[in-house]
């Protein structure tokens, strides 16, 4: 059994994400807004297997998460695909308090092009309304996910990464 | 030559009794600073069981209360049965299901609550969710054992809601962020901060007349309408039990 945990810790850490994306711990927000958790658990993923797996489990992930939200004309789909692609091709660096720093760096970024293509959507659906008027809390949504992302996935993305090398050299 | 030494023990330090004095002085000098706050607010407390007039207060307002609260139901009553006479639509307190808030997203890009209520207890899609204060939001969609609710602090949230002071409709659109915003398509509304926001009485989605939100501010800058910021009654953020609604359209 504790065999069967440590070979498939990757698995179940990625069943715990949307459980993370519902419960939604207010006291680790900033101005009501959360990290941008798919992306701690997906950097390290692609960067182990590589983009093609990070593109797979990029739409996996945005699928699960589709379905908590019940907002039906937007997805994170696109942005989490890109994001498992882009983190596949990042390769593991030797010095480790570079790569502490660098993964607060890459999910934030990502956490970026994850809000920018969600942005874009809800402006290309609204274009042609007179009254739209999201422009303000959708900037404050993308710069306080991007804050919380770069500020958690050192701590985060580093842990998971040890954890999931571990236990695919196990395997 | 005779030495004259002095004995340690004789320095004023080293008396337990300079010191207490010197805490005593400290603290009347902390006295002396505060002009006396520190006995002040230690009067008020003493004397707080002995202020002239307290009992009596109490008692004119409990007969306040209890004379508005058979007030209200006087005029619920009549409500009521004027609605009947008008065939309006309405609402019941027997269609009403407690709910307590599982999961909230009340920032971010998805305003939403998930309450532990679902179909298996009755919990229709479009029923509205009402917390201390007034109205949430609606349901959106349910399983089981859960139940979806978007907040009127949603982008995707859009009401018709009714001024009730000036007698006008307006929609009530959802921003994204804590505020939603009231568009009145008139420019010579006499729109006011301060004024009351409730569900309209024509609206097909909401019950008439539930509390939403007061007026905060007010954008004229816009040729047709004026746009106007509400500050909800009901704040999500803080809310963990709610009442479901059925709406009976």
């Amino acid at each position: 059994m504790n065999k069967f945990f440590k070979k498939k810790l990757s698995i179940i850490c990625f069943i715990f994400i949307p459980i993370i994306f519902l419960w939604h711990p207010n006291w680790l927000g900033f101005l009501g807004v959360q990290p941008y958790w798919p992306l701690f658990w997906l950097l390290p993923w692609s960067m182990i297997n590589g983009s093609f797996n990070g593109l797979i489990f990029g739409l996996f992930l945005g699928l699960i998460l589709d379905s908590l939200t019940i907002d039906n004309n937007f997805t994170q789909i696109p942005g989490l695909i890109l994001c498992g692609i882009l983190f596949g091709r990042i390769k593991l660096h030797s010095d480790v308090l570079v790569g502490h720093f660098r993964y607060g760096l890459i999910c934030s970024l990502g956490t970026f092009l994850c809000g920018t293509l969600y942005f874009l959507q809800i402006l290309f659906k609204n274009s042609l309304e007179s009254n739209f008027l999201l422009f303000i809390p959708s900037f404050k949504n993308i710069l306080a996910e991007v804050f919380l992302t770069g500020f958690f996935a050192p701590f985060i993305c580093s842990q998971l990464l040890r954890m999931f090398k571990f236990s695919s050299r196990k395997s | 030559m005779l030495e004259i030494r002095r004995i340690s023990n004789s320095r004023w330090w080293h008396k337990k009794k300079s010191w207490v004095f010197l805490g005593i002085f400290l603290f009347l000098f902390f006295v002396r600073i505060s002009k006396g706050s520190f006995y002040k607010d230690f009067y008020y407390f003493i004397s707080r069981p002995f202020w002239p007039g307290q009992f009596q207060k109490e008692v004119i307002l409990e007969s306040i209360n209890q004379e508005s609260l058979i007030r209200l139901n006087l005029l619920k009553k009549d409500n009521i049965r004027l609605r009947e006479i008008l065939s309006l639509q309405e609402s019941s307190n027997d269609d009403n299901i407690s709910a307590a808030v599982i999961s909230r997203k009340t920032g971010s890009w998805w305003r939403q609550i998930l309450l532990n209520k679902g179909s298996r207890d009755g919990v229709e899609i479009g029923s509205i969710v009402i917390g201390p204060g007034g109205l949430l939001g609606r349901v959106k969609n349910t399983s089981l054992f859960t139940s979806s609710v978007t907040l009127i602090t949603s982008p995707e949230s859009k009401l018709g809601v009714w001024l009730e002071r000036i007698q006008i409709h307006g929609l009530l659109v959802g921003l994204g962020d804590d505020y939603p915003s009231l568009i009145l398509y008139s420019k010579d509304a006499d729109i006011k901060v301060g004024d009351f926001v409730s569900s309209s009485p024509a609206s097909t989605l909401l019950p008439p007349n539930i509390p939403i939100g007061i007026v905060q501010s007010i954008d004229d800058s816009l040729n047709s309408k004026k746009r106007v910021k509400i500050s909800l009654l009901a704040k999500p953020q803080a809310i963990d039990w709610v009442q479901i609604v059925k709406v009976n359209i």
